[in-house]
């Protein structure tokens, strides 16, 4: 882990569920920065038009069951994104319930670290950044 | 079973005389194809795969009718099999029985009531194994869907919940009044999501279980009626809601149904709004006549993408990440209004606002 703190990226279809991921985030004081999106494909924009960083690798934390673009079709379409580009994220699936299809769907996606049950607690963003 | 088409037969005999005066005995009866070895009997079998009763002569050059049983049970496992023999020695009996999986057995010299009573009872018992097969598919179609509405169902029960169990959380650790009152109503709106959730279950459950009850619609009564409702919940929004209701006539439908598709398009239409818009509205338009009632919900909200729009009425399906929204309301209205033998349409363009459109007719 670098010195300096994470950046994250909440992408959540629940106005309140980003908003109390960003107020346990704000709590752990653990952050450099904090974003949440109600829409993967802003996420994605936003992200794509970062290009490359160089500082501090970014979290997201993303939720699985949203219309649009699921959380599976975020991590598709993140995975297309230039090698240099992925390197600057580490993302980690949030969701209220996984069936075994889900589980089964997260192996075939490298860049998905680790799934973790809703809601988010101190405790979860802490491991998230034990595991960068 | 005068009308009905007459059932296909396979007769199996390698004396021709036979076949034929089978086939004069009882071409009034049955559709039947004969053949004189197996592999005629299997090219027919190919053919006609609705072959309902194969009757076979045990007594043939190469092969016996057990062996030729034995041998198509696998790939046509439909037809009954009758045996027609001479011998009546207990061992190919046995043999019939155990490897051919006969139905029937008939001896030879058979009469026309021993075939005719033989042919009957396979074709009945054709007909429920069938009917058996089709009733298991169904059940497995049922139980399919059970499984992936149980998961939907409880991830959409326990979202609300734990959005409030995280708002709780997080609020534990907030010591500003203004930014806890924000929690709180974030924490009302995730209650009344879930209320939302249940009540359609509700109507879902009714409208699968529920019969038609047909009366009397005054379509005046039904609409003050919502009003009442969403003064609870939408009207107090800057939405401007206008309704225009003529009825021309007397109408008889199933009241329940009836207001769950007002009820659900209404609502959809109040959620669904561009919040930067002035002039929001919500018009109601009901017109009853010539046998037929139109109802009619517009709105100039957010609009379905018409990629979308042939999707909309699928169960869960959400067209928009608008946090209010189960994907259970259109799909509920789709139900009535066919339970009603009515129908939908719609009309909608992103950014401009949607256009519901249903045609009952009247009982």
């Amino acid at each position: 882990m670098s010195l300096a703190f994470p950046h994250f990226i909440v992408i959540d279809d629940s106005q309140l569920d980003c908003f109390i991921a960003e107020k346990i985030i704000q709590n752990t004081g653990t952050y450099s920065s904090i974003k949440s999106y109600t829409q993967a494909t802003d996420a994605l924009e936003s992200i794509k038009s970062s290009g490359v960083k160089n500082d501090a690798i970014t979290i997201i934390v993303l939720d699985i069951q949203m219309p649009l673009m699921n959380g599976f079709q975020f991590v598709e379409a993140f995975e297309q994104l230039p090698k240099e580009i992925q390197s600057g994220y580490a993302i980690f699936l949030f969701s209220s319930s996984i069936n075994e299809n889900d589980k089964n769907r997260m192996e075939n996606y490298p860049s998905i670290k680790r799934f973790y049950g809703k809601p988010i607690s101190k405790e979860t963003v802490a491991r998230m950044i034990e595991q960068l | 079973m005068e009308k009905q088409e007459k059932i296909k037969i396979l007769y199996v005999d390698d004396e021709i005389n036979n076949l034929t005066g089978f086939k004069a005995s009882f071409r009034m009866n049955f559709n039947i194809m004969i053949a004189v070895n197996a592999t005629d009997a299997m090219e027919h079998l190919n053919s006609n795969p609705d072959i309902r009763v194969i009757l076979c002569d045990q007594r043939m050059p190469g092969k016996t009718g057990v062996q030729f049983f034995e041998e198509i049970r696998s790939r046509y496992p439909k037809p009954i099999r009758i045996l027609l023999t001479g011998y009546t020695d207990i061992d190919s009996v046995i043999d019939s029985i155990n490897l051919g999986n006969v139905f029937r057995y008939v001896k030879k010299p058979w009469t026309d009531a021993d075939i005719l009573g033989a042919i009957n009872e396979a074709n009945k018992f054709y007909v429920s194994n069938s009917l058996l097969a089709v009733k298991n598919e169904e059940l497995q179609r049922a139980y399919d869907e059970l499984d992936k509405f149980s998961y939907s169902v409880t991830h959409d029960m326990r979202g609300p919940l734990l959005s409030i169990l995280g708002a709780i959380e997080a609020a534990q650790h907030m010591d500003n009044i203004s930014e806890i009152r924000d929690m709180l109503m974030m924490m009302k709106t995730s209650v009344r999501n879930l209320d939302d959730f249940i009540q359609s279950i509700h109507d879902y459950y009714n409208l699968n279980r529920g019969e038609l009850e047909i009366k009397q619609i005054d379509f005046k009564e039904l609409v003050e009626e919502q009003i009442r409702i969403f003064s609870f919940t939408y009207l107090v929004s800057d939405v401007k809601f206008t309704t225009s209701i003529v009825q021309k006539e007397t109408f008889r439908g199933d009241e329940l149904s009836i207001k769950l598709i007002l009820n659900n398009l209404i609502s959809n239409a109040f959620k669904y709004q561009k919040k930067e818009n002035k002039d929001k509205f919500v018009k109601l338009n009901i017109l009853v006549e010539n046998g037929s009632a139109m109802l009619e919900v517009m709105d100039n909200g957010v609009g379905i993408a018409e990629s979308l729009q042939g999707d909309i009425f699928n169960m869960f399906f959400r067209a928009n990440s608008h946090e209010v929204g189960s994907g259970f309301g259109l799909y509920n209205v789709k139900v009535a209004v066919t339970k009603l033998n009515g129908k939908i349409t719609v009309d909608s363009e992103l950014n401009k606002g949607t256009c519901f459109r249903v045609t009952i007719q009247n009982k």
